[in-house]
């Protein structure tokens, strides 16, 4: 799959996702994305998980498993959640690249991203505080149900219960 | 961990304890709280027995007088070992909680302990680095039926205290000695030394053992200042966490102080990690989603 942005700025790129079902080079880093309270003024290799030893606690809230973790003193409280059905996270790598060709005019730069890795769940930690639904983080995959409201093709039998509200149950 | 193995016959008698702490000043390890308790009747036996402040003892007379003490019957101990995991957590939550508040809270749950498994204390000795005034009311509404002794020094004062220290001073040895690394990488060695800020052995060890991103094993307690040296040039790290210090000028004095040398972390503006949501809907700023142009 390969997608074309252009953004309001007038810069153009393009995302490599490597194709969902194709064989690409991508790495699986399922179980091994962590997102972090904290900002951590870095980017670049580092041995996690010589450092980074998340353990079960046997603590569930809200469903969620609770894991236990430390970083740089601090006690993280943590939970892995799967992302949604249809969707995956993907790690990008940057490719910026000088057109060749004179006719570009837009500043003679293009960039260009490639999947270097791709994962399916995700562990979400918080500072002191147990995890809960209510995590902004797990909360903004609401957003996954409203999108789909949103851009979903508008249907005969769509149309017939919004004028006949009460025929059909929705939640 | 303790000598609850079964009740003596003397529990129910009036009983003396003494409490005192060890590995409260190093920068790494546990502190240990311990203490030893014994019949009213058995103090003055107890001062035969060659107990001083466990700091002026050598290392095998400790050992020594730890196997005897736990060999008398008229004589009980416990000990509160306090993981440097909790320590540095405790003392670098959001609402941090200090040395002091930690020691306190170690030093009554073994007093609790003790009731609870059935022995009789009338009279405790605590030894204190802080206020033994302000330490010794708080004891004492917690529990009313015990008369308290707070001392700066207890150690060599009252021989039921110098016993603790052993009892503290022995299990901190052993347990540093016994550390299991929670981490796996690669060179990492156990010549910590006392665990003492200035002990040439501790400093080595901090330097061999310093990452510039994840800062140390968590062996070490974070919450030192000790540490900050170490980090001169390693990876910032910002947490929400140092913001409400803006609140309590001292804290923020301290850790503006920590923040040049780039470890602990520093206020912040929070533009610097995300933006203010201004003119999003509300749907979208309650769940931190932002759209981007580029990136």
């Amino acid at each position: 799959m390969k997608g074309e942005n252009a953004s309001s700025a007038g810069e153009t790129g393009t995302i490599d996702l490597g194709g969902v079902n194709s064989s690409s080079s991508a790495v699986d880093l399922t179980d091994q994305i962590h997102q972090l309270p904290s900002c951590i003024k870095y980017s670049g290799p580092s041995p996690v998980s010589h450092y980074f030893r998340p353990k079960s606690t046997g603590i569930e809230v809200d469903g969620l498993n609770v894991k236990e973790a430390h970083f740089r003193g601090r006690k993280l409280q943590g939970t892995t959640v799967p992302l949604p059905d249809g969707y995956s996270g993907f790690v990008l790598g940057k490719k910026t690249f000088a057109k060749r060709k004179a006719s570009d005019t837009n500043g003679g730069m293009t960039t260009s991203w490639r999947t270097n890795a791709k994962f399916q769940n995700i562990t979400l930690w918080n500072h002191d505080n147990l995890p809960s639904k209510e995590d902004a983080f797990l909360r903004a995959f609401h957003w996954f149900d409203v999108a789909k409201a949103l851009h979903k093709p508008v249907m005969a039998d769509d149309m017939e219960s919004a004028s006949n509200p009460g025929a059909t149950a929705t939640d | 961990m303790g000598s609850e193995c079964e009740i003596r016959e003397w529990a129910s008698t009036p009983c003396v304890m003494g409490i005192d702490e060890a590995g409260r000043g190093p920068v790494l390890g546990p502190m240990v709280y311990g203490c030893l308790y014994c019949p009213v009747s058995y103090m003055k036996t107890l001062s035969t027995l060659e107990f001083a402040d466990s700091k002026t003892l050598k290392e095998e007379k400790r050992e020594e007088l730890f196997e005897s003490l736990k060999g008398d019957e008229k004589i009980g101990w416990a000990v509160d070992v306090i993981d440097p995991r909790e320590l540095s957590a405790k003392m670098l939550r959001k609402n941090k909680i200090n040395l002091n508040e930690i020691s306190h809270q170690s030093a009554m749950g073994l007093v609790k302990t003790v009731l609870d498994l059935g022995y009789l204390l009338t009279e405790v000795y605590v030894d204190t680095v802080g206020d033994p005034d302000k330490y010794r009311i708080k004891l004492t509404e917690r529990f009313p039926s015990i008369k308290f002794v707070v001392a700066k020094k207890a150690d060599s004062l009252y021989p039921v205290v110098s016993g603790a220290s052993i009892v503290a001073k022995v299990t901190r040895d052993r347990a540093l000695q016994n550390w299991e690394f929670d981490e796996t990488a690669e060179n990492m060695h156990r010549n910590f030394g006392s665990g003492y800020p200035g002990d040439p052995n501790t400093k080595s060890w901090l330097e061999d053992h310093k990452h510039s991103v994840f800062g140390f094993p968590s062996l070490v307690r974070f919450s030192w200042g000790t540490c900050e040296p170490y980090f001169k040039g390693g990876v910032q790290v910002l947490w929400e966490a140092d913001e409400a210090d803006d609140d309590d000028r001292k804290t923020a004095k301290r850790q503006s102080k920590l923040s040049n040398l780039g470890f602990t972390g520093m206020k912040r503006k929070s533009e610097d990690i995300e933006s203010s949501g201004k003119g999003r809907c509300k749907f979208f700023q309650s769940r931190k989603l932002e759209q981007l142009s580029h990136f």
